[in-house]
């Protein structure tokens, strides 16, 4: 029996970091059945694209949106298919966006098959683009220690494989789309 | 290079006219000049991706919120990144501007660039609205149009830059 949180568990605990809720931007599959399940509201953005592509969309929605926070929650499949994105981040040095990585070792939504990524260090491999105090363990951060971190800066979150899928998303990417578009407006 | 500097300012200045919330690419030769009047610009944020379809990702986020934002690349480069424009941009129906130099044409005839344009021709046509532009003549109105029509149809446009025979050099 394992001691590490759900996907849902540790997506609900990034959340309760902030104290108003950021705009979260999901990867396809396994991370947005999860943001769904663990909290859903209109601020969520659920991508539909290729898997990794969540921190470029909130590094888009972070530029155009400067005034508020923006999350992106990525697992460990998806994000090492989409690494450069950190390097981008880096450079493009965006004062309120986050990356949470979860990380279970497992495409989820395959048949739980193992990443290639399942003996990486990600606590390293973030430190190595944002920086030791601006990236650090899920377990580790307060509210409070989280509202002193400056930005971008990652949390990772060493999760449990799920036994089962999330439920189904249920929305279309137009339901998606316009919802999401009245909560960025407002 | 008088030529590669007017064409690169013109198109940077229907850029701005177009009033986008942002501008995001990786560099090809012909779009340098427009790439650096971009990073330089106060207007908007240019950010610059290690992979074009991260710009896609980039540009899909600013266009969820319903901000303009326009994608600089090279065909290759759109080629990379045909999952994410189809998954966001064509999925969602979200009407950013890509701007894509189309290497490889009669007038640019580099070996490594000939079958990109084939598979641009292959791939990328049969999906998406493509409108062909000479690079040293480009239109002071190119990109404003661009984001009417792309709002009209709901999705993304596609506008491909190539040099052409007898036209000023562009890069």
């Amino acid at each position: 029996m394992s001691n590490l949180p759900s996907q849902k568990d540790a997506i609900a605990a990034a959340l309760a970091l902030y104290p108003t809720r950021p705009f979260a931007v999901s990867d396809i599959g396994s991370q947005t059945g999860w943001l769904k399940a663990a909290s859903h509201d209109a601020r969520n953005l659920y991508v539909s694209g290729p898997m990794g592509l969540a921190t470029s969309v909130a590094l888009g929605l972070a530029a155009v949106r400067p005034n508020e926070q923006v999350l992106a929650i990525a697992g460990d499949g998806a994000l090492a298919m989409n690494l450069t994105s950190l390097a981008t981040i880096v450079g493009a040095k965006p004062k309120n966006l986050s990356i949470l990585l979860v990380d279970n070792r497992v495409y989820e939504f395959t048949a739980s098959v193992p990443t290639p990524t399942r003996d990486m260090d990600w606590l390293a491999v973030g430190r190595a683009f944002f920086g030791a105090d601006q990236c650090m363990r899920l377990a580790d951060l307060t509210p409070e220690r989280w509202a002193g971190v400056s930005r971008p800066a990652m949390i990772v979150a060493d999760i449990a494989p799920a036994p089962a899928k999330p439920p189904a998303l249920g929305m279309t990417p137009a339901m998606i789309r316009l919802e999401f578009l009245k909560a960025s407006k407002a | 290079m008088a030529g590669q500097v007017a064409s690169g300012e013109k198109l940077f200045r229907s850029i701005q006219a177009a009033r986008p919330k942002l501008v995001t690419g990786v560099p090809d030769g012909m779009l340098a000049q427009t790439i650096m009047l971009c990073e330089a610009s106060p207007d908007f944020p240019y950010i610059a991706c290690a992979r074009e379809e991260e710009c896609i990702g980039v540009a899909s986020g600013a266009a969820m919120a319903g901000e303009r934002a326009v994608v600089m690349v090279q065909n290759a480069g759109l080629l990379n990144s045909l999952g994410a424009f189809a998954t966001m941009g064509l999925r969602y129906g979200l009407p950013f501007v890509v701007i894509v130099t189309n290497r490889g044409a009669l007038a640019d005839p580099n070996g490594y660039d000939i079958e990109k344009r084939e598979a641009f021709d292959a791939g990328v046509r049969p999906m998406a609205r493509v409108f062909d532009f000479d690079a040293s003549d480009l239109p002071d109105d190119l990109i404003p149009a661009a984001f009417k029509w792309a709002e009209a149809a709901r999705k993304p446009v596609i506008l491909a830059l190539e040099k052409r025979l007898g036209a000023e050099a562009a890069a």
